[in-house]
């Protein structure tokens, strides 16, 4: 397996990043800005900072297909940079909310997109043509809490979000003259919008860090802050699931998820590195760390000169260097993200962490 | 005139300051209902936790230590009155103390591996930190049997009555037992054992 791709940017905390669908562009969110890398050969180089927030960005994501890049902040705003010769344009979104928005995803279809917010509701964005205006429609009952992280479905209709108030939810963002009717899925037939087409729970009720439909739309990850993941599977509309998995791990919990396939989950968090889980509907389990420890180079054989020994010694006043973690990431990861993909599995991802590092894994 | 002097009068006062506008609207987070974080839990009263004691108690008496921590473990008090929480923990304390150092591990390993296995060392963990709060907060006596409040000594200066948890012998054997046992449970559960107890909402 080939070394994974390490770019320490800065040693600010990356709440979340965004590969252009070329990988040459990457965008960061940094403390109150957008920041966009350049790919320059190896390295990663500031190309442009898109101000516009005055508040934390909390969430990124840039559309493939369009390369419109849409941000969102605790200063309860979200915006859409729309690429123009001249640079980024901004576009405020109308969300109507009154507290911080935390999390943004573009539709796969890209004509919408869904912010999650403090606010207790969803607000599900698309632009209106009569208006010039992004505007929102609210996803807002049976909705407890904050609204953690949300993830779409395949059809662009169905959208999953987690929030603090333990459950994960399954709604339709179904918007008329947006969105083609969806085929019917084990999710349910009709879905005008708001319908809530499921609600979980795993048993210890940790909040909810990181929500991913599999590739093909029919089954459902969570993470929780219980160190667990819960997958879930539906049998049929207003059915009760055909089975909800969940594993309780020792590890920390996890902060962020992704399918890999239909038969392996990738997740990262507290413990600094990836784990891989693989199963299906009759059971998942913990496979392992995605990392290879030891590799040459990560301290392992430095301490065997007897100078270096000393060296330390008079330093540190210790032999052992045990500041430095044995994982690449120093800090909790944020998020990870597919990075090149072929089909429905994943070649490559990207993770970003509190330490400022942004990571190309190989899978 | 007299309009202006009621409406100054009535600002004067300052009581309005004092109402709490979060009770009043009913998607507050202060109204939040945190018994929907988890499903409904069976009632367990004290006579059923006395007889599970006594069935705990005749596998000890029968060497089977490992059968007998699992049956205490496998029937938690989420749902029941004071006592009967108090009789679990009670059972769950002497199951521990009786098994000795060097099969804690071993055991533990066993438990953890056999289905539903997980679940139980974080019961077990829930037990013992519900231990820990009662040990530590007893004045002495036969802790964790007598969980009553430190109460100010009459000179007013509790710091300089004996230490709560460090007076009695007893309550420093029962805490060394719980710290032993949670060393040795991190160990086979990891910490994410602990995340557990914390975030689970379901209260032993």
């Amino acid at each position: 397996m080939a070394a994974p791709e390490v770019h320490h940017l800065f040693h600010n905390p990356i709440a979340d990043h965004s590969f252009s669908a070329d990988h040459k562009t990457l965008a960061i969110a940094r403390d109150t800005t957008v920041e966009l890398y350049g790919r320059a050969g190896n390295a990663f180089k500031l190309q442009d900072e898109l101000k516009g927030h005055d508040k934390t960005v909390t969430s990124i994501d840039i559309a493939p297909n369009s390369g419109r890049i849409v941000s969102c902040s605790q200063d309860r705003n979200a915006l859409v940079w729309e690429p123009t010769p001249q640079g980024y344009k901004p576009t405020l979104v109308l969300l109507r909310i009154n507290r911080a928005a935390t999390f943004v995803r573009w539709s796969p279809s890209e004509t919408k997109f869904a912010v999650g917010s403090g606010d207790r509701l969803i607000a599900v964005c698309y632009f209106e043509e009569e208006n010039d205006w992004w505007v929102s429609k609210h996803l807002k009952k049976p909705i407890r809490s904050t609204v953690t992280t949300v993830a779409w479905h395949p059809n662009s209709v169905l959208l999953a979000a987690g929030s603090t108030d333990a459950h994960a939810r399954v709604f339709s963002s179904f918007i008329k003259g947006v969105d083609a009717r969806p085929e019917p899925t084990a999710w349910g037939e009709r879905l005008p919008f708001n319908t809530v087409c499921g609600e979980y729970m795993n048993n210890s009720a940790g909040w909810v860090h990181s929500v991913a439909f599999s590739p093909s739309g029919d089954a459902l990850a969570f993470a929780a802050h219980d160190s667990s993941i819960t997958v879930v599977y539906p049998s049929a509309p207003e059915q009760p699931p055909k089975a909800v998995i969940s594993i309780s791990t020792q590890l920390l919990p996890f902060m962020s998820l992704i399918w890999n396939g239909e038969a392996e989950i990738i997740a990262a968090g507290y413990d600094c590195e990836a784990f891989r889980f693989r199963g299906g509907i009759e059971g998942w389990q913990l496979s392992g760390a995605v990392e290879t420890k030891g590799r040459p180079g990560l301290g392992g054989q430095r301490e065997e000169s007897a100078l270096n020994m000393f060296k330390q010694m008079d330093l540190k006043g210790k032999v052992k260097d045990d500041t430095q973690l044995k994982t690449v990431h120093q800090n909790t990861i944020t998020m990870i993200r597919p990075y090149e993909t072929s089909g429905d599995a994943v070649a490559k991802f990207s993770s970003s962490g509190v330490d400022g590092r942004i990571v190309i894994w190989n899978v | 005139m007299s309009i202006i002097r009621e409406h100054t009068s009535a600002t004067l006062s300052d009581a309005w300051r004092t109402i709490n506008i979060d009770a009043l609207d009913p998607d507050s987070s202060v109204n939040f209902d945190t018994a929907s974080l988890h499903p409904p839990q069976p009632e367990i009263s004290e006579a059923d936790v006395r007889q599970l004691t006594a069935q705990v108690r005749q596998l000890l008496r029968g060497g089977d230590a490992e059968g007998a921590l699992r049956g205490c473990l496998e029937t938690p008090v989420y749902n029941g009155s004071e006592q009967a929480r108090e009789a679990a923990l009670q059972t769950v304390v002497e199951v521990l103390q009786s098994i000795k150092a060097s099969e804690m591990t071993p055991m533990l390993k066993s438990v953890y591996g056999s289905p539903g296995g997980s679940e139980c060392l974080d019961v077990l963990m829930k037990y013992l930190y519900k231990g820990m709060a009662a040990t530590s907060s007893a004045s002495g006596g036969s802790a964790p049997r007598t969980p009553t409040r430190v109460t100010p000594q009459q000179t007013g200066f509790s710091q300089i009555g004996p230490r709560p948890g460090a007076s009695s012998e007893s309550t420093g054997a029962a805490m060394s037992v719980l710290l032993s046992w949670h060393e040795k449970v991190v160990e086979v559960a990891g910490l994410g054992c602990i995340g557990r107890v914390m975030t689970d909402w379901r209260r032993v």
